[in-house]
């Protein structure tokens, strides 16, 4: 057993975890934030996605203890005070999840995105969620909701 | 206990050749750790067997990539040749977007955005890619055409190999055990232009089904240098020089490059054999390399 | 009624927000991996590597028992019983495919449950196998099950017989006759399968918590392995991530062997599949192996088809006699044919087990039909529009079920979608292009029967609270998979009900609070599962309206109304009830309820609905087998690199008659994934099975779209005035997918002159024409 220092949503947490353990675990089991999901355990579907210091990276893949000492933020760290985030909101308002389980890993990826690029263009922001995989939505709506965050509005033309 | 590992963290460079030094044949290098993870992961039933874990991320050494003069030392003179130079732990996203390397390695820039996804590009590293010597490793063909040599360096010093010596087989490399890749060399390609194409079975978080890095440089409409590299291909890293021969001095055509593209899965037919995939390989390769060199030729032509 | 928005409704056909969206959004959504309990433990699955049929003679677990932490191992002579009230096994001592599970193992952690695994020891006899329907039904092949020594699964034969088709081929022009083909597809929630076990021991109830599609179909096999009566087990449905059909047999097992490890070992017990124990062991997509026979006139009227259609079954099943009946009844696609003969069955193989996927037949058989329809057309000299023109159901069409339909917006939707896309145009001129790379426009058509139809009554009940607040509890026994269905519920309860949409919670289903409604599938949820939800609205509307006139509130002279006022009079509406007549004064429906409660009155209403029965001919199939059909027209235009065989999906235009659109937003979310899901099982899906063995272990190898293969989406919802389903919806869950493979197959031959006839159109099969795995 180490020890692992690090600052979680804003609090310095500090934990004892095996020579191997992977963030998720640590995130989820010894910490108790379940919002971070596991899809397969192989850094494929993005639900585990938090974000490491600005970059938004895989919790399965992610040694916990090089989270030491790091800035580690995952969704429930993104509304404050109970109030959602833009793209939080922009989420709902677009319908852009459905059964909601790669929802979270999608935020953070988008989340990550928006940080550093405040104006993505469409092609950006496919290709900064093309690693959340998603089997319900098709991805349209997230990447309407991911626009509107930014607030970039596009033009609905279909019949509905 | 299950799965116990001491988890080591090297603070530089010499920290971590000692390490090595100390734990010699009981101790893996975590680089991004994107494929290691995964191998923990499997170990869970199939069994890893190394005690500790030596986290290499802390050593800014190994995060630069710069352009330097290097002296090489051959049998009797010392030379400074200008060279770039990729520490081992650039990731693929710095890698993608380094201002450096998109005037120098251009291929090897498409190489790294065509990486995974954008978490993966975030962690996994080139010298990780590199030592994992993946047949599907995405870097390999176009450090293959930048004739890219790797340095190995451990307590005693260092050596350095070219990406062919050191990949020798599918996963398999000549480094020793204490030893750590520590950067990744070239000489700048920039007379050349270069592009990659990968053709994966989507359009991101693909496996290369296979790759082609090209480079060509031009004089007066001529082609006066070519490299060709495919990946997936060959058992290890390797540049088709047969086909390169057919480019250069040849004014580029679309018949010239369909020429070269036939070469070289004429190439991997002599190399490999015919299999049972060589029905479909042979014609797409030829039509990667084609779009490879296509590309390449398209960026000189937008340049002039 | 045509393109959405023309209906009159205060709550349903608009894009209220998701009910659930908030605690999805903010990460505190519960889904059953989630669940922790004090003094919690583990259990895992061992299956045999790489093989696909054996006895197992013997299981050593010495070593693995001595593991510290491990707590006992199981097998399944430590088993009450082995196999299921339905066919699959809990567990098993004769492996008949490689997701069969041969010992459990229970642990203090997953890491040492997963360690003992290493530690046990299996002494086995490999057993004959057959694995492709050829060859399973091959005289002397190796039988599956003794009970079916030819591996014709029997009770999935369906046969159906309209007009006379002997007649029909001889009045023919040109016959014409093709075989498909269709591959093994998963499911791939994001969500892997979790439940989690634990037992009162004051009471010997036990609890589940699952990533269940169908609670109360989890709960049969709880009761059948721990043979309590079903009022003793306690299904919660968690949050599910993702189902579309998979998360039924599966998860029915999975919660079976946590129930009996807990209730042995008197812990809670949490089982979760890893994705690669996903994709062994959860149901695939049934693959078909389709001929279908044409007798066409040369003006292109289809006179008579005929259709033999086989699904692999796999090792184990019990859907497909069910996808064999919806098969059946929709042999001739969307086409109104006088003389049909057809013939479906299911074969036992060796391999993963087929059960329900999203469009459960449709995508399969579509990819089939809607290419011969092209194949026909062309062999006719003729625009296959114009060929889908003359042959697809209008108003007063036969169905193949020989049943007549009405309100069939078909013809215009098609012509609507090929305005839209200009696929007359584009299709010409793609025929005659060169070049590298190559553009290709497809088409594809549908009618889908909405719901259960004949297969099984299609009754669900409701049951409505309203609290003294005005607040209001729903309950039902079909469950949210994650399409919306809470949040359409909700509508349905708020406009019947006359109370503000966010007035309604529908907080999950929940097997002790509801009796069963049978299970949310065949996109039956929307149009007759909430039946019952407007029925107790409707109902509990006039007795909070009676309640406000017993309690004096309309009594003459209030609201300056002369005489007191009776139920029928009064209009309860967004949570508040009025006299039209004196609309100026409203009472809120709060201050009717805070009262009623203390005077003790009723505020719950519960009602069950059972549709008109749909009743066919056994031996023919005839009558009328659905209430109600929706319609489809996908176009897809796409590109092909004819250099390497990448297709790149450029744009698809789905366009739906969903009758009416209860929320439009949700209708959107739908199509759009089935369009994506769709495109993934036309290009790059397939279970890879080598002797039975799954070489898509994991998301890696089993691939789905990405963002960056989505192509440009256009959605087209039209509205019409049927009233089969309720406030007039019809289905839509599953139409959004079961076009899009077969538009693309034809896109793909428009492109390239080349028929995929087997799916999908990966790389190699696109190029030369075969797949290379």
């Amino acid at each position: 057993m180490q020890k692992l220092k690090f600052v979680l949503n804003g609090k310095c947490v500090e934990v004892e975890v095996e020579g191997c353990a992977r963030l998720i675990d640590v995130i989820r089991e010894n910490l108790g934030l379940t919002g971070t999901k596991e899809g397969c355990g192989i850094g494929e579907c993005g639900a585990c996605t938090v974000i490491i210091d600005g970059d938004a990276v895989d919790s399965c893949l992610y040694p916990a203890l090089r989270a030491q000492g790091k800035n580690v933020t995952t969704i429930e760290g993104l509304a404050k005070d109970g109030r959602l985030s833009a793209l939080q909101q922009a989420v709902l308002d677009h319908h852009a999840l459905q059964c909601g389980f790669c929802t979270p890993g999608f935020i953070m990826s988008a989340t990550a995105l928006l940080n550093k690029n405040p104006k993505p263009s469409r092609e950006e922001i496919k290709n900064a969620i093309a690693g959340n995989l998603c089997r319900c939505t098709g991805y349209e709506q997230m990447i309407e909701a991911v626009l509107d965050a930014s607030g970039q509005t596009e033009i609905d033309n279909d019949s509905a | 206990m299950v799965d116990e590992k001491d988890y080591l963290v090297a603070n530089n460079l010499n920290e971590a050749k000692v390490l090595m030094h100390e734990h010699c044949g009981n101790i893996h290098v975590l680089a991004g750790g994107t494929d290691l993870m995964v191998a923990l992961r499997e170990g869970k039933r199939s069994g890893r067997d190394t005690t500790y874990l030596l986290d290499i991320s802390n050593i800014q050494e190994l995060k630069a990539i710069e352009r330097k003069k290097v002296t090489i030392s051959d049998e009797d003179c010392n030379t400074n040749e200008d060279y770039i130079r990729i520490g081992a732990m650039v990731t693929f996203d710095e890698a993608a977007h380094s201002g450096l390397l998109l005037k120098t390695a251009g291929a090897l820039c498409e190489a790294a955005k065509s990486v995974g996804a954008q978490q993966i590009r975030n962690v996994a590293t080139i010298g990780g890619n590199v030592c994992n010597a993946a047949v599907a490793a995405d870097s390999l063909s176009a450090l293959t055409i930048l004739d890219a040599k790797v340095v190995l360096e451990d307590l005693r010093g260092e050596r350095v190999l070219s990406i062919g010596e050191f990949i020798t087989g599918p996963g398999k490399t000549a480094i020793n055990e204490d030893e750590l890749l520590t950067e990744i060399r070239f000489k700048p390609l920039e007379d050349y232009y270069s592009a990659f194409v990968k053709l994966g079975r989507r359009k991101a978080l693909a496996i290369s089904r296979m790759n082609v890095a090209a480079a060509l440089a031009f004089e007066d409409e001529k082609i006066t240098e070519a490299r060709i590299s495919p990946g997936c291909v060959f058992a290890t890293p390797r540049r088709v020089q047969s086909a390169e021969k057919i480019l250069i001095g040849e004014s580029p055509s679309e018949e010239l490059f369909m020429e070269a593209g036939e070469e070289v899965s004429k190439e991997m037919v002599r190399i490999t054999g015919r299999r049972w995939s060589t029905d479909y390989k042979y014609p797409a390769l030829s039509a990667v390399t084609f779009k490879a060199l296509a590309i390449a030729y398209n960026q000189a032509k937008s340049d002039t | 009624m045509a393109l959405y928005g023309q209906k009159q409704f205060h709550i349903v056909n608009h894009s209220v927000p998701r009910e659930d969206g908030f605690d999805k959004v903010t990460g505190r959504a519960t889904y059953a991996a989630d669940i922790k309990y004090p003094n919690m433990i583990y259990a895992a699955m061992l299956r045999l590597v790489g093989v696909a049929s054996a006895k197992v003679t013997k299981i050593d677990t010495s070593k693995a028992l001595k593991l510290a932490g491990v707590l006992a191992v199981f097998t399944a002579d430590s088993f009450p019983k082995m196999k299921s009230w339905a066919r699959y096994f809990y567990i098993t001592d004769t492996v008949r495919y490689v997701g069969d599970v041969i010992a459990i193992i229970a642990a203090e952690t997953y890491a040492i449950a997963e360690e003992a695994k290493k530690l046990i020891h299996v002494t086995y006899e490999e057993l004959p196998a057959v694995f492709d329907i050829r060859e399973a039904m091959k005289e002397g092949a190796h039988p599956v099950h003794e009970e079916y020594p030819d591996n014709i699964f029997t009770d999935s034969i369906y046969t159906l017989r309209k007009g006379d088709t002997e007649k029909g081929f001889e009045q023919a022009d040109l016959i014409i006759e093709r075989t498909y083909e269709t591959q093994y597809a998963e499911h791939a929630y994001i969500e892997p399968e979790a439940v989690v076990a634990s037992e009162d021991s004051s009471n010997g109830e036990m609890t589940i918590h699952a990533s269940a599609q169908n609670p109360f179909f989890t709960r049969r096999y709880v009761a059948d392995i721990l043979q309590i009566p079903l009022n003793r087990v306690h299904i919660i449905q968690e949050t599910l991530g993702g189902s579309f059909g998979g998360k039924e047999e599966g998860v029915g097992l999975l919660a079976a062997r946590a129930a009996f490890v807990c209730h042995v070992l008197h812990r809670p017990v949490k089982m979760v599949y890893t994705r690669e124990e996903s994709i062994l062991e959860s149901s695939k997509r049934h693959p078909f192996l389709l001929t279908y026979r044409a007798g066409v006139k040369k003006d292109g009227r289809i006179v008579a088809w005929e259709a033999t259609q086989i699904g692999n079954s796999g090792a184990y099943n019990n859907q497909t006699q069910f996808l064999n009946w919806r098969a059946c009844a929709h042999c001739a696609g969307a086409y109104d044919i006088p003389n049909i003969k057809s013939k479906t069955f299911g074969v036992f193989t060796n391999n993963v087990h087929s059960g329900a996927f999203r469009g459960y037949s449709s995508p399969q058989l579509l990819f089939a039909q809607e290419q011969f329809i092209e194949e026909i057309a062309e062999e006719l000299g003729m625009e296959p529009l114009k060929l889908r023109l003359i042959n697809c159901l209008r108003d007063g069409s036969t169905v193949a079920t020989g049943a007549k339909v009405s309100e069939v917006l078909l013809p215009d939707i098609i012509e609507y979608t090929a305005k839209q896309t200009d696929y007359t145009k584009k299709y010409e001129q793609n025929k005659t292009q060169s070049g590298r790379i190559r553009k290709g426009i497809g088409m594809a058509i549908s009618h889908r029967g909405c719901g259960y139809g004949a297969e099984s009554p299609d009754a669900a009940g409701a049951f409505l609270i309203v609290n003294e607040d005005a607040s209001v509890l729903l309950h039902s026994g079909i469950a949210e998979n994650g399409q919306g269905l809470k949040t359409v519920y909700c509508q349905i309860a708020a406009e019947a009900l006359g109370v503000p949409y966010e007035n309604i919670r529908f907080f999950g289903t929940d097997t002790h609070r509801i009796p069963d409604c049978g299970m949310t599938v065949a996109s039956r949820g929307t149009v007759m599962g909430s039946q019952a939800v407007k029925k107790a609205g409707e109902k509990l509307n006039l007795i909070l309206r009676e309640h406000a006139c017993t309690l004096g509130f309309f009594d003459s002279g209030k609201g300056g109304a002369p005489n007191d006022r009776i139920a029928q009079d009064l209009v309860l509406r967004e949570g508040h009830i009025f006299d039209p007549s004196y609309h100026e004064y409203q009472v809120p429906l709060a201050d009717v309820t805070n009262i009623a409660l203390w005077k003790g009155l009723n505020m719950a209403a519960y009602e069950w609905h059972v549709p008109d029965p749909c009743i066919q001919e056994h031996d023919t199939q005839q009558g009328r087998a659905f209430p109600t059909y929706s319609y489809t027209c996908v176009v897809a235009e796409l590109e092909v690199d004819t250099g390497t065989g990448e297709v790149t999906l450029k744009n698809v235009h789905s366009s739906h008659d969903v009758g009416t659109a209860i929320n439009p937003a949700l209708i959107k979310g739908q199509i759009y994934g089935g369009i994506v899901m769709g495109w993934g099982y036309a290009s790059m899906e397939e279970v890879v099975l080598k002797n039975g063995i799954v070489g898509s272990r994991n998301l890696d190898e089993y691939l789905i779209p990405t963002a960056m293969d989505m192509p440009n989406m256009k959605v087209s919802i039209f509205e019409c005035d049927d009233n089969s389903g309720t406030y007039g919806a019809k289905s839509v869950g599953e139409p959004a997918i079961e076009c899009v493979a077969a538009a693309i197959a034809n896109a793909l031959y428009n492109a390239t002159g080349r028929r995929i006839r087997c799916n999908p159109a990966g790389l190699e099969n696109v190029l030369i024409g075969r797949k290379l795995w």
